[in-house]
């Protein structure tokens, strides 16, 4: 049994010396109440919309305010998240698992939103590495930052990478009201959606805590959720109200999913990393794609249609048949077959 | 699916206004959300008061109500500032509005000053003969400013930030006074269409005279926002909500059943005010420039009022 407290709080946006003393304060709280980790949000020390504040609250990994924190965590595992200085003054948006008193491993968050209302890649250096991690659980963890969640690779990397507890820990601004959404609220329904989905895809535990409270324009929603290794949500937080919420789960029903459900056992990684090797030289004109329509961007299958005033009166093109491509030789898949006068037409209508 | 609340009624069982269904909202969350909102603006500057015009109309009669759902109505100080000409049916809807909330209130009467510099039965005021033949328009914006400043000064006797009562269709249109009703420390409705004003107004208990009467400016006698722009609310802003919000064109608009010559208005409205909802550009000279590559929050550590 292992207890875990979502810390869904509202971080103050630069006031890193107060964030780092209400993070003492909830993880006492949290170890006073029996937890064995204590999951804070994405920039859960800094506040959310930085912008040019970004560098002035950054830490390097050696900072003393950082193993300050870490030493609070003796007989505790704890996910906290910062602004992370690197070495060559690059500055990402980190995620570190603290135990027992040391930094056991940061996590640099890898997808930055940069469209729409977010602006991070403008701020931040973007990370290049996704690995689940030993814990002192007795279970591999995976961490993950808020959008690293919306691709799909991440938590099946980390999944097939050892980690029985994915975490995510995010600052979602709460957007799209109306009232035809679950909870009012269409970003909470695309995240539930997706918890909900990796938990039973990955069979693993997955721990989501989102901060709630105000910076400038955006209101985050919190509404942190635990889902069991089945997709089914074990507890979901409040939205908007900050607290320190206590969830146990039975570690062992990610075994249990496991039998039942083989999913990771049955994993094609060897025809997955082929396709995407495939993928990836297509998609570079590096080589020809048999199964593509002729006029085709190099990696898309399908040719682009002729612009037309409206999608309702664009007629309906039979698709040709998917035919699997002939095996080739070893050494036959080479440079594109495009000729070079061939025009490139970078419209398609159907992305 | 949140519960369907219906739509409240007027005295023969009709709803007192049309709510297209894609602009419905839940008015639990939209109202936990802007209590929040209010309350973080305010923390974030260092203030516990607000100070809002109460014109007696829907949107910043909304607001009262929201700013005392969120801070107390004691914080909360509505001015109201009639010109001579202005109805006294908003009036009193306002003085309703500050008996049921039970916030402080002033009565600024600006007719003095806007009257002052026009001039008034013939006599020249400080604008010389100049002003005397000035358009409604030209008068309008003079109140809509005269009565910013009446709010700033204000704001300061009573340590309140300035609440903006405008609402996203008027701001997207630009049916707004630059620096003038628009002028605000910050605005909870600003991203709400007038139907999701109302259908908000009609979950806080906003009186039914308030949310059921024409929008009007109040510029001038009879003025209505509809028959000014001649348009309906419920119109207007599906359209507003499927070319922006939605990213449809104008293609796809005609197809859905709008008439191309009220979307190609709305786009030129839309396209010519643009300038009315950005931050005056600053030419750039210097290494570093505020709103080009200076960008800080607007509250940080130390920048708090005190």
């Amino acid at each position: 049994m292992l207890r875990i407290a979502l810390a869904q709080t509202a971080p103050g946006l630069g006031a890193l010396d107060a964030n780092l003393a209400r993070h003492r304060d909830l993880l006492e709280e949290a170890r006073a109440g029996g937890a064995g980790l204590v999951v804070f949000p994405e920039l859960g020390l800094t506040g959310y919309q930085l912008q040019d504040l970004a560098a002035e609250v950054a830490m390097r990994l050696d900072d003393p305010r950082l193993a300050a924190l870490a030493a609070a965590t003796r007989g505790l595992s704890a996910c906290v998240s910062f602004v992370e200085e690197s070495g060559d003054h690059r500055l990402f948006i980190a995620a570190a698992l603290l135990e027992d008193g040391e930094i056991r491993h940061v996590h640099r968050k890898v997808f930055l939103p940069t469209y729409g209302l977010f602006d991070e890649r403008r701020f931040f250096a973007a990370g290049d590495v996704v690995r689940a991690v030993p814990s002192r659980l007795g279970v591999g963890v995976g961490i993950a930052i808020c959008e690293d969640f919306w691709h799909l690779q991440t938590p099946q990397l980390l999944a097939l990478d050892g980690a029985q507890l994915l975490l995510n820990v995010s600052s979602s601004p709460g957007r799209d009201l109306a009232a035809r959404n679950d909870v009012g609220l269409g970003t909470a329904t695309s995240w539930r959606t997706l918890m909900r989905t990796y938990a039973q895809l990955t069979t693993s535990f997955v721990v989501f805590v989102n901060r709630v409270g105000v910076d400038e324009s955006v209101t985050f929603w919190g509404g942190s959720e635990v889902v069991a290794p089945s997709g089914e949500p074990l507890f979901s937080a409040p939205l908007f109200d900050e607290g320190l919420y206590l969830v146990d789960v039975n570690l062992e029903d990610v075994r249990r999913e496991r039998i039942a459900l083989p999913l990771l056992r049955d994993e094609r990684l060897e025809l997955q990393a082929r396709e995407l090797g495939r993928i990836i030289a297509e998609r570079a004109g590096l080589a020809s794609d048999s199964t593509a329509e002729p006029g085709a961007e190099p990696g898309l299958d399908v040719a682009p249609m002729a612009p037309l005033p409206s999608p309702s009166r664009r007629p309906k093109v039979p698709r040709r048949p998917m035919i699997p491509p002939p095996l080739r030789a070893p050494g036959e898949d080479g440079v594109a077959a495009r000729a070079p006068e061939e025009p490139i037409r970078l419209r398609s209508h159907r992305r | 699916m949140s519960a369907a609340r219906p739509l409240p009624v007027d005295d023969a069982g009709r709803p007192l206004f049309e709510l297209p269904d894609e602009l419905a909202i839940d008015t639990d969350v939209a109202r936990r959300v802007i209590a929040g909102f209010i309350r973080g603006q305010l923390g974030q500057a260092g203030f516990e008061r607000c100070v809002l015009g109460l014109s007696g109309g829907i949107d910043s009669g909304l607001v009262a109500y929201l700013v005392s759902e969120s801070i107390g109505a004691d914080r909360l100080l509505c001015i109201l500032m009639p010109y001579r000409t202005s109805s006294p049916a908003s009036r009193s809807d306002a003085e309703a509005i500050v008996a049921e909330l039970g916030c402080p209130s002033e009565l600024v009467e600006i007719t003095a000053m806007v009257d002052g510099y026009f001039g008034r039965d013939g006599q020249a005021g400080a604008g010389g003969e100049a002003v005397a033949d000035a358009t409604p328009v030209r008068r309008g914006n003079f109140m809509a400013r005269t009565r910013m400043a009446v709010l700033y000064d204000r704001s300061v006797a009573f340590r309140g930030l300035v609440v903006g009562t405008g609402n996203k269709t008027e701001s997207l249109i630009g049916y707004t006074t630059l620096f003038g009703d628009n002028a605000c420390a910050f605005n909870p409705i600003g991203d709400l269409y007038k139907s999701q004003v109302r259908q908000l107004a009609a979950a806080m208990g906003v009186p039914n005279q308030v949310i059921a009467k024409a929008p009007s400016a109040d510029l001038w006698p009879d003025q209505t926002d509809e028959a000014e722009g001649s348009f309906s609310y419920p119109l207007l802003d599906r359209i507003l909500y499927w070319r922006i919000d939605r990213r449809r064109s104008t293609d796809e608009l005609v197809e859905m059943g709008f008439e191309r010559p009220l979307v190609e208005r709305v786009e030129r409205l839309v396209a010519t005010s643009e300038f009315k909802r950005q931050v005056p550009p600053v030419a750039k000279l210097g290494p570093r420039t505020a709103g080009v590559d200076y960008l800080y929050p607007r509250r940080r550590p130390g920048s708090t009022h005190s």
